[in-house]
């Protein structure tokens, strides 16, 4: 009968008497309200500083003017394309992946599925061209022998390319979401034989539910907002997105007045997005999850299932594995002078310089971002009225809608940095960095936290668990996991961001991708190549050693989230 | 003393709100008794503290607990199930009990021994709940409820689809409490549970 | 954990002034190809340092455009004693915001096609704007713009945005130049055969190019001096027009608001000796912008040798840029 109770939102009730630390509700609040709030504080900071700058011009020039107009629309469009698309390759792949919860080489995948999103993106798209371009290997083969005529310069290589980068994450988080359904509904259908439609009606679909909204949201807006990607293989100005607008109209134009109204559009257009989502917020889940034997369902265990379940995952992983190989080919011809400069191993000291100088700036970074999110999180469930908990979501979104240039801008009129000492720069960086993995960083956190079940809920309100004891006991030990996911995705973006750092400078001392760049400017291609795929084997790393670390050792008292079975005991 | 006045609530949507009214006194049991839907585990979230009345009060020694959050009050609350943390150990489980910290001194340290050995589940400190059946666990949430040491438990269904042995065993244990001064709420369908355990009833 | 780290910023920016800065370090805002540890950056420095008693202090931001940038949002308060990296296309611009002073250098020493007076900026080095082509995927290229233009439109060829990029800029003020107002009509008459328009140079080079995925791309005519000297191939040469290729001058200046214009004057004078000009054709892959003799490479001699310098005054460039870029837009997404 207490599993038919209504789900409350698991808040932690207020007392006069605190014997936990950090128990006192403001405790909870505050932190994650001001960070929420200084983030809002610096878009509109800069924003508000384009705006001062010149004269804002008339909102109708969105419509007269026929290049606005096609900017605006376009923007949305290939949005659009590409997040219909990343969903529909994303779900079966998620289900896949589900229910066929052990083979050779999974966590390899899983680990390459996280990687793609964080990939400088002139590293990528040089792997996608490799493979889909005019000289591609795939081009060859669809011309030949399928007869079609594949262009990748237009609108479906702007998709193709967003899907490759968003999709995996999407499988992921889905994944996820699947996996923590609670298991006492995976052994009934399993039980019942459901076949796959109605287990995904039943079972899947509900534990989806609440994450497609923020996924679509996210997916979306890091399309909308894609700047590199557009221009290379757009094909020609046609293909414009608003970012790429803006950043003309300041850097050439300087024209603050358009940039400023074009970057209001992206707000508006982004934020009224978010805001839909987080409407269609998180409910806490109505079950615990009881660590009991997940039977393979029926709809994963028949031959036929298997097979095409093996073909479906092979096409995925082929398309994810192509560009990375060419990726992989075209840097080995510069990895010997890169490790082995004289003949003997020694790592090229400006090859580790900037090793060392990416990770010191982009570890602090990941902590940060997951610091700051796990506090938004907190502070979203203390407060009552849901309209400051949907701000508070959509202020930690603010950086991914908001373009960097006009985000710079702020920070750097509230902070002016001195460029010539490099420790400030080097601070402000990570900062900076720490805000634009936050909105990746929140949307893994937020299912895991949120799902505690009300009948625990209830119970450690009424013992008195609360603030760090609840964090501690209930809390930590369920997101060992996703906390590591989230820390290796906040490093991961910072390692290979390039967008930011340029922003600020740095005083000749370059990090990795601003060495790819430079040796790129200088028409070192092998070194550049090199020095590319040095990078994705370095996130490669990273990301096992968080996952590593975010598997738990067993522990006798404090098991956690596994995905192995568990023999199956007496029935209750 | 446990006051129960014109306590009033109403689900959303709820025509005719219930109102709560009852007396009990310490080393009594009162058995609620209703229908499926009569309200029975809704009085038992106002006494806890999970849900908000309209209107009224609840009295413990004369001192109001409205405004009083769930772990300030003098009450335990057992459940038909889901009582315990799914991926914590049973012994850490009965200890958040003690100590919503987990800070033990040796002396509780022993009472939970002492208090598995009691209820027959001697050894199953380290398992965890979803290795134990039903009525293991029920056992477990009940000895968390009993050394909790609060002045009253709040019983919803805890004995429903027990074994009898298993019940006997509760049962004893209950009986055991009221003797020692525990007030104890119980919601029940079962005759037997209210024929042996309450002092009077309340009918919804 | 984020308190801390603002404590630390704040902490941080509280002890700039107490900085251990010597009194004789020079900062140079530039770009970083110049900057890179092969550029000519390094080398400059250290020859520099020998002659004064003083550190350089290179800040590297991402491009000229970016320079014009922080300079502009710095204003007065800049830290900058020099600028360099700037080229003609942003010169006009950067002059107009009234940061910088007049270099009182001899330009004696100069040698660019064109004649340069400028009282504010010394040029270190130049090139023409050129398509690169693969003599490997396109033996024969086409002879002049005209050609290009009307070639068949399975020639592709990659080149970059105007808006967001020195050498598109340079080729869109190219066609301008030699096309005046007719300029639109070639545009859309070349359409066809645009693969892409990259970011920048780098994104289309490495990306696109080295892909092998068109034949012909829009670079500096310096180019294949680097792939002749240093990979030891003459694959990649550049296609010479008849028309003439438009000229590209780098540029640096001094900034007024430093309080080290001595050093700085004597750096911009240092900027056109040879010790200096030496590094440039190399590591910056460009023309030098003083007569270097025999101490130009040898493969500077193979680069193609345009009959005809182009080139916009500055300030013409800057009056009409806007339009000029609202044409070509108008023409390309037609």
């Amino acid at each position: 009968m207490s599993y038919q109770r209504r789900s409350q939102r698991c808040s932690q009730q207020h007392s006069l008497q605190h014997s936990a630390p950090f128990s006192r509700p403001g405790w909870q609040l505050w932190p994650g309200l001001a960070i929420a709030s200084a983030l809002i504080v610096l878009a509109m900071a800069g924003l508000g500083a384009l705006v001062l700058e010149a004269s804002l011009p008339d909102l109708s020039e969105l419509w007269r003017n026929r290049y606005l107009r096609t900017v605006v629309t376009f923007t949305i469009w290939q949005a659009f394309l590409s997040v219909v698309l990343s969903l529909l390759v994303a779900v079966p792949i998620a289900r896949i992946l589900a229910r066929q919860p052990v083979f050779p080489g999974r966590a390899v995948l899983l680990r390459l599925m996280e990687l793609s999103l964080v990939l400088p993106s002139i590293v990528a798209v040089s792997g996608l061209v490799s493979v889909y371009g005019r000289q591609g290997w795939f081009t060859g083969l669809a011309n030949d022998w399928l007869g079609a005529s594949w262009d990748l310069y237009g609108i479906n290589g702007i998709v193709l390319a967003h899907v490759f980068f968003n999709a995996p994450l999407a499988a992921r988080i889905l994944l996820q979401a699947i996996e923590s359904a609670p298991a006492s509904q995976r052994r009934v259908a399993a039980q019942l034989g459901l076949g796959r439609w109605w287990y995904w009606r039943a079972v899947e679909w509900p534990a989806v539910k609440p994450v497609m909204p923020g996924l679509a949201a996210l997916v979306f807006t890091l399309c909308f907002t894609s700047f590199a990607i557009v221009m290379t293989l757009g094909g020609g100005p046609a293909a414009t997105t608003i970012e790429v607008a803006i950043y003309q109209s300041l850097r050439f134009e300087f024209d603050a007045g358009q940039a400023a109204l074009l970057a209001m559009v992206q707000l508006a257009i982004c934020g009224f997005l978010w805001w839909l989502a987080a409407r269609n917020g998180l409910t806490a889940s109505l079950l615990p999850d009881r660590r009991v034997a997940s039977h393979r369902s029926k709809a994963g265990s028949s031959v036929w299932a298997r097979l095409g379940d093996s073909a479906a995952l092979g096409l995925f992983v082929l398309f994810l594995v192509m560009p990375l190989v060419a990726i992989l080919l075209r840097g080995l011809p510069g990895m010997g002078s890169a490790f082995f400069p004289e003949g003997t191993f020694s790592v090229n000291p400006a090859l580790l310089d900037a090793t060392l100088r990416s990770l010191a700036i982009a570890l602090p970074a990941g902590l940060m971002s997951v610091s700051a999110a796990l506090l938004i999180l907190a502070s979203g469930t203390t407060v009552s009225r849901p309209a400051i908990t949907r701000l508070t979501d959509v202020a930690a979104y603010l950086p991914l809608m908001v373009p960097p240039l006009v985000l710079g801008t702020g920070l750097f009129l509230l902070f002016r940095p001195s460029l010539g000492n490099s420790s400030e720069g080097l601070v402000l960086v990570t900062l900076i960095n720490a805000m634009m993995a936050l909105p990746f960083v929140l949307q893994m956190l937020k299912g895991p936290m949120g799902s505690l079940d009300s009948a625990s809920c209830q119970q450690a309100d009424q013992l008195g668990v609360l603030g760090w004891y609840r964090w501690r006991w209930l809390h930590w030990p369920r997101m060992r996991r996703p906390l590591a996911l989230a820390m290796a995705y906040g490093t991961g973006l910072s390692l290979g961001d390039f967008g930011v750092i340029a922003l600020f400078g740095s005083p000749g001392q370059p990090t990795l991708p601003v060495l790819l760049y430079q040796q790129l400017g200088s028409y070192r291609i092998d070194a550049a190549a090199a020095t590319g795929l040095w990078l994705v084997l370095l996130l490669l790393m990273l990301f096992s050693l968080f996952n590593w670390l975010g598997t738990p050792l067993f522990r006798a008292g404090l098991a956690t989230n596994s995905s192995r079975t568990v023999p199956e005991p007496e029935h209750a | 003393m446990l006051e129960v006045k014109n306590l009033v609530f109403a689900y959303p949507g709820q025509e005719a709100p219930w109102n709560f009214q009852f007396s009990v006194e310490p080393g009594q049991c009162i058995a609620i008794h209703g229908a499926s839907g009569s309200g029975k585990s809704t009085l038992m979230n106002l006494l806890a503290g999970f849900l908000k009345p309209q209107s009224g009060d609840i009295l413990w020694q004369d001192k109001s607990l409205r405004s009083h959050s769930p772990w300030q009050r003098p009450m335990t609350s057992v459940f038909q199930e889901h009582n315990l943390f799914e991926h914590l150990s049973v012994e850490v489980n009965i200890g958040l009990g003690i100590h919503p910290g987990l800070k033990l001194t040796p002396k509780n340290q022993l009472a939970i021994e002492g208090g598995l050995q009691s209820v027959g589940l001697d050894g199953f400190g380290k398992r965890l709940p979803g290795d134990l059946s039903g009525g293991q666990r029920q056992r477990v949430a009940l000895l968390r409820a009993i050394l909790r040491q609060q002045p009253v438990m709040l019983l919803d269904e805890p004995l429903t689809g027990l074994d009898t042995d298993t019940r006997d065993t509760l049962r004893h244990l209950l009986l055991e409490q009221k003797t020692r001064g525990s007030l104890i709420v119980l919601a029940s369908h079962d005759e037997e549970d209210r024929r042996i355990l309450a002092d009077s009833v309340c009918i919804l | 954990m984020l308190i801390r780290a603002l404590t630390l910023l704040l902490l941080t920016s509280a002890a700039v002034p107490a900085n251990a800065l010597k009194a004789s370090t020079l900062t140079i805002y530039t770009h970083p190809s110049f900057a890179a540890e092969w550029g000519s950056g390094p080398a400059v420095k250290k020859a520099f340092e020998q002659t004064c008693n003083c550190q350089i202090n290179y800040v590297v931001l991402d491009s000229g455009g970016d320079i014009l940038q922080r300079l502009r949002l710095e204003g007065e308060s800049t830290q900058a004693d020099l600028v360099l990296g700037l080229d003609t296309g942003t010169m006009e611009t950067t002059r107009q915001t009234g940061l910088l002073a007049n270099h009182e250098t001899d330009l004696s020493a100069v040698k660019l096609p064109i004649d340069w007076q400028d009282p504010v900026f010394v040029p270190y080095d130049w090139g023409y704007f050129a398509f690169v082509y693969d003599t490997e995927q396109l033996p024969e290229p086409p002879a002049s713009l005209a050609a290009l233009i009307a070639a068949p439109d399975d020639l592709k060829i990659i080149i970059q945005d105007p808006r967001t990029s020195t050498p598109g800029l340079g080729l869109l003020l190219w066609m301008r130049h030699v096309y005046g107002d007719q300029a639109p009509e070639k545009w859309q008459e070349l359409k066809g055969k645009i693969l892409t328009t990259t970011k920048s140079w780098s994104d289309g080079y490495f990306s696109l190019f080295m892909n092998g995925e068109a034949p012909m791309i829009l670079s500096y005519s310096t180019s294949p001096a680097y792939h002749m000297a240093v990979d030891k191939t003459d694959r990649y040469q550049a296609a010479e027009f008849k028309e003439g290729h438009y000229l590209q001058v780098e540029v640096a200046a001094l900034v007024q608001s430093s309080d080290k214009k001595e050093l700085g004057r004597a750096f911009l004078d240092f900027m056109l000796t040879t010790d200096f000009q030496r590094h440039i054709p190399l590591k910056n892959v460009m023309y030098p912008a003083t007569d270097l003799g025999d101490e130009l490479p040898a493969v500077f001699n193979k680069l193609i040798q345009p009959s005809k310098a182009l080139y916009f005054d500055p300030k013409a460039v800057t009056d009409h840029r806007r339009e000029w870029l609202n044409e070509w837009l108008d023409a390309m997404t037609r």
